[in-house]
């Protein structure tokens, strides 16, 4: 056993840094690997039909070459890897790929994308952009069209039971996240960001069982450590879309900053949300994905009247997991061309302004070139509030 | 300050018809007309979007609608958008994003802050509105977030946000094994539309007067198609330059008896001029098509310019947001929010059957060869707008497509071995970037050195096409 | 006697190609500066000395490029595309795509067998694949631009450069030298980024045998050697490729003047 003890860690960097290697060994023992981007994309469905979610990343040290052969440079840089990645042939061993309406880059590529790679497979999933009852209507007939098309595709329909076991699988991995953000709780944290980035990037990758064991790893591990990984910082919290690498974190805390919370997906938007159980799955699952995420690009009405009350409540779980987890700053970080999170930049600034939090504001290209520049501004800002 | 510093002003464009002249005294009553119904407080003022599918409504609830794009895109004409995009960079917002919106949020802070209009408002500025309906449709992001951003300064103006989807185009699917419920939502969220105009106007609809708006701009749309599809004549009588106004009563005076009259009498001066073989280009020598993007509302002087090389633009894909009714095959329905639904849908998914049909096409890719044919082109013009993903992402693969799937300019060139031989080639393209209002993104001197080489290899084309 | 010149001013350098009945009679280029009608004049005065003329033989002027309008002597102006597809031909018959590498655009020309341009295609404002990058980064590494092309080629180990755009190249540049990279890596580097986005830009055009490659740029021959690599194959080089476009300019003249 005290082998496992060293290796978790280590087998959980060798996935990160080959990521992709065990869907692909997984692959070749027949299993389908359903590729997706986005955290709207019902993960449940695609593990109720007996494949794997593999969530397609990009990759910031890689230069963009032969994606701009097709697509615009004015699309979202994350999402720009992503397809460049996919054209370069480093996703394979994907059966197919699953796209939502998350934002404009992603819908008017979705032709792009489904005529420019070999898949079989190609399934846009239409997520509402608000929330009234009637979106959830929809919504709800919308995932059972993802259902039928994906079942037809594995050749065997998908079942409430299977829907019903696929979402224990998944909350369970909720649960287990949700226990390993405990350890960020304590002072300094348990886990450091990079460590725990790691863990949630490479479990996109996994089935939802395997992931489950790891993180059963992962929190055994933690929870046997005296030392902590990190010297006591500045207690920051990251807010932001997909960040799917451990660059900027990695930056934060070499800088002597402690990333303790989040809001980003494959943080705590993706996670900490669970679908609720016993009733219709699919009414579950349809209420998930477009209520309890708190995503920019799902319109949520000002019941409220006032811009104070519209912030509270569209940006209330920051102001909670800032209070829980005992947040000294946060880090806003957006990607340039991003229209969501863009329209919300000064809205959220204000938000930060009224509880107390003191903000600072990255716009940045997906690259590793530009770690220079967030370096000078993140010092200053850890020297302000330290 | 910068703030107040203008650029130069542009030169006027010159246009082919009388009735595209027409339009500027009509966008500008837009903006004096609503001017003076907030002044006079009778009617309810809101911001809105167009292409939302909801003019009939506006219009049977007599609400005034605030194109805030069209306010955008004037200050854009004027050459007077850089102030109001430094406001807004200013509390946050970042260049790359759309410059309509940044522009009409910079102004809405900028007129909250003063309690007042920012000094030398473009034809007076923008009014305040009593509430904002936007569209969260699938598909522009910054539309569902622009009013929201707004709002931060105009927190007692409410906002209700229209989804108004449509199903993508999927080769494998029919689109109408879905299309029953996105039916469904469209009409539950126009209904929605409707209780919120009632509890604003408190007014209740009269969905007699609703039919009848409904009826008359399914006339509109079939006399635009019928008007439009008179420029397919050689020469061609109207281009993309006087589109660019004609688009106005398409866009933002929809279900009016003024709108349905302006075609009348376009579609007449149209006949008239090709009756006497009068072109939009005295000497056609090349047809083109403006094949994507928003224009540069800074430059459609561009347009002139192509026209003194003998270009003409006889069809254009921006703004031709109608599509002929009786070509849709949508179910017919007596209750007119059930037929608007129907037709928004029919709209969107116009050429998905056809599309099908051709081996590898695409909706988008399908309509530029339909177009092609139809209108007898010879080239495309693509414009990249940098801060518009909605329009033109998708632009460059459009073309890839295009050239792949379709060739059919015959060319007899020399191959390899010295011989003659037949060669098909695809149309050629050209892609023009700047923005739609940002004009720091503008070089005139860049623009019109493409458009140069562009009618070079247009050239080149015509002299080496094959009988 | 016929006397032609055709002149490129572009937004770095000018060039200027003199030709006679019996082929060129005197070529120049030098630095564009801030006022294109002052080099503009130079070199002409440049060209007619080398030629030994005066102003009064000349038989016909054509200008191209960025500056083109600013050549008021100039009998017609052409656009630099058209010019550059004369130019190449009339080295190359076999080239049918042409890849000019500008100081601020990367254009790709597809000809036909005649020397004409048939699509093109131009590097937009921030995908980067320009010229400008070799300048910014011979900047930072205090060396001259025409240095850095047989530096590169010294390179022993390889290092990813990820940015595209030159005002972020300058940046990450900065940041690798302080991390002590070496000169020729970092510039080997940075020629294979040029390189792949410039095929990218090939590509979108699509690519058709033979393929040649011009313009400032094209004088880099670190930056030529990796777009051989990045496309798998050999490329036709001109020895003069900066002056492919004053030359068809010339050519152009000439065949006016003769018909």
């Amino acid at each position: 056993m005290n082998g496992v003890k060293e290796n978790i860690f280590a087998r959980v960097e060798a996935f990160y840094r080959d990521y992709g290697a065990r869907a692909r060994r997984l692959n070749k023992e027949g299993r389908k690997i359903m590729g997706y981007i986005c955290s709207f994309v019902p993960l449940e469905v695609m593990t109720a039909a007996g494949c794997i979610p593999f969530r397609v990343r990009g990759d910031i040290h890689e230069p963009i070459t032969t994606g701009d052969t097709l697509l615009e440079t004015i699309v979202c840089p994350y999402y720009r890897s992503c397809f460049d990645l996919s054209v370069k042939q480093r996703y394979e061993f994907l059966s197919g790929l699953v796209i939502p309406h998350g934002c404009d880059s992603m819908v008017r590529s979705y032709s792009v994308w489904s005529y420019s790679l070999p898949y079989p497979y190609f399934h846009f999933v239409n997520i509402p952009s608000v929330c009234d009852d009637s979106s959830f209507d929809f919504f709800h007939e919308e995932i059972n069209t993802f259902r039928k098309s994906l079942g037809k595709f594995t050749g065997k329909e998908i079942t409430d039971e299977d829907l019903a076991e696929a979402i224990r699988l998944h909350n369970e991995n909720r649960d287990k996240v949700r226990r390993l953000y405990e350890f960020r709780k304590a002072d300094p944290p348990l886990i450091s960001g990079k460590e725990l980035t790691m863990v949630l990037t490479v479990g996109s990758s996994l089935p939802a069982d395997e992931f489950n064991s790891l993180l059963d790893g992962v929190v055994a591990e933690v929870g046997r450590r005296r030392e902590p990984p990190v010297r006591k910082g500045p207690r920051l919290f990251i807010d932001g879309a997909c960040l799917d690498n451990i660059e900027l974190i990695k930056l934060v805390e070499e800088l002597g900053g402690n990333v303790v919370a989040d809001v980003i997906c494959n943080g705590a938007r993706d996670y900490f949300p669970q679908t609720d159980v016993g009733g219709d799955p699919v009414q579950a699952l349809a209420r998930r994905y477009l209520d309890k995420i708190n995503c920019p690009k799902t319109y949520r009405e000002n019941k409220a009247g006032t811009f104070e009350g519209d912030t509270a409540s569209r940006f209330g779980d920051i102001g909670a997991y800032a209070k829980e987890f005992r947040v000294d700053g946060a880090i806003l970080y957006v990607y340039k061309y991003c229209d969501p999170f863009g329209f919300e930049v000064p809205a959220r600034k204000a938000y930060y302004q009224s509880i107390g939090v003191p903000l600072l504001y990255l716009e940045d290209i997906y690259s590793a070139g530009t770690v220079s520049q967030l370096r000078t501004r993140i010092q200053a800002f850890l020297e302000m509030i330290g | 300050m910068a703030e107040e510093q203008k650029e130069t002003r542009p030169k006027k464009r010159m246009t082919a018809t009388q009735a595209a002249a027409s339009i500027g005294p009509m966008v500008k009553e837009f903006i004096t007309g609503s001017l003076r119904a907030r002044a006079e407080g009778k009617q309810k003022l809101a911001y809105t979007f167009i292409v939302c599918h909801h003019e009939e409504i506006f219009r049977a609830m007599d609400v005034v609608p605030l194109w805030t794009e069209n306010f955008a895109g004037i200050c854009g004409a004027k050459r007077d958008a850089e102030r109001f995009l430094q406001r807004a960079e200013s509390l946050g917002l970042s260049r790359s994003l759309c410059t309509y919106a940044l522009c009409g949020i910079g102004f809405d802070q900028w007129r909250e802050e003063l309690g007042q209009m920012p000094p030398d408002s473009p034809w007076g500025g923008q009014a305040r509105p009593d509430f904002m309906i936007s569209t969260g449709q699938i598909l522009c992001d910054p539309r569902s977030k622009w009013y929201q951003a707004s709002q931060q300064f105009m927190p007692d103006v409410p906002i209700y946000n229209l989804d108004l989807p449509y199903p993508l185009f999927q080769r494998d699917r029919d689109h109408r094994e879905v299309w029953g419920y996105y039916h469904q939502y469209i009409v539950k969220q126009l209904r929605g539309l409707v209780k919120f105009l009632e509890g604003q106007t408190g007014k209740k609809m009269d969905y007699d007067r609703l039919k009848e708006l409904v009826d008359l701009s399914d006339r509109t749309w079939n006399l635009i198609e019928e008007t439009y599809s008179l420029r397919k004549a050689v020469p061609c009588p109207m281009g993309t330059g006087d589109a660019m106004n004609t688009m106005v009563p398409i866009n933002f005076m929809m279900a009016t008896q003024k709108a349905y009259d302006f075609f009348v009498g376009l579609k007449k001066e149209l006949e008239e001029k090709i009756a006497k073989g009068e072109g939009e280009v005295e000497k056609e020598k090349y047809r083109l098509m403006w094949g994507g993007g928003l224009p540069s509302w800074f430059a459609l002087t561009d347009f002139n310019y192509f026209n003194s090389k003998g270009a003409s633009f006889p069809v254009e894909t921006t703004y031709r947001m109608v599509a002929p009714l009786d070509e849709m095959n949508i179910p017919e329905s007596k209750d007119p929010i059930e037929h608007l639904a129907w037709r928004w849908l029919g709209y969107w998914t116009f050429w998905y059957d056809r599309a099908k049909k051709r081996p590898e096409s695409e909706p988008d890719v399908e309509r530029l060869i339909n177009w092609i044919e139809e209108y007898k082109i010879d080239g495309i013009v693509m414009h990249e707008a940098f801060s518009c993903r909605t329009w033109h992402v998708g632009l460059i693969w459009q073309l890839h497509q295009l050239a792949k799937i379709y060739k059919p300019i015959p060319v007899f060139v020399i191959g390899r071995e010295g011989k003659k031989e037949k060669v098909d080639r695809e149309i050629p393209s050209l892609i023009l970037e700047s923005d739609i209002i940002d004009i720091t993104s503008y070089s005139e001197e860049d623009t019109r050195n493409k458009i140069d080489a562009f009618i070079e290899t247009l050239e080149s084309n015509r002299l080496s096409r094959a009988a | 006697m016929v006397f032609v010149l055709g002149i490129d001013i572009g937004s770095a350098s000018s060039k200027g190609m003199a030709l006679g009945d019996r082929g060129p009679l005197g070529s120049f280029v030098c630095p564009s500066g801030g006022d294109f009608k002052l080099t503009a004049d130079k070199v002409k005065d440049e060209l007619l000395s080398q030629a030994g003329m005066s102003a009064d033989d000349i038989s016909r002027t054509i200008a191209t490029g960025y500056g083109s309008k600013l050549v008021v002597f100039a009998n017609e102006v052409k656009p630099d595309i058209v010019c550059q597809a004369k130019g190449v031909a009339s080295l190359f018959p076999s080239a049918r795509t042409v890849i000019d590498v500008g100081d601020l655009y990367t254009k790709v020309l597809r000809i036909d067998d005649t020397g004409k341009v048939h699509q093109f295609l131009s590097s937009g404002k921030c995908a980067g694949g320009s010229g400008r990058i070799l300048q910014v980064i011979a900047k930072v590494l205090q060396l001259n631009v025409e240095e850095i092309g047989e530096l590169s080629l010294k390179s022993k180990k390889r290092v990813e450069f990820s940015t595209g755009c030159a005002v972020f190249a300058e940046s990450e540049a900065i940041s690798r030298l302080s991390q002590e990279v070496a000169k020729e890596d970092l510039l080997a580097g940075i020629h294979r980024a040029l390189a792949a986005q410039i095929n990218s830009l090939a590509e979108r055009i699509g690519v058709e045998q033979d393929v040649a490659i011009v313009g400032g740029g094209a004088r880099d021959i670190g930056l030529v050697q990796a777009f051989k690599e990045a496309r798998g194959q050999d490329i036709l080089l001109p020895p003069h490729p900066h002056m492919t476009a004053a030359l068809g300019a010339a050519l152009l003249a000439m065949e006016t003047v003769r018909q």
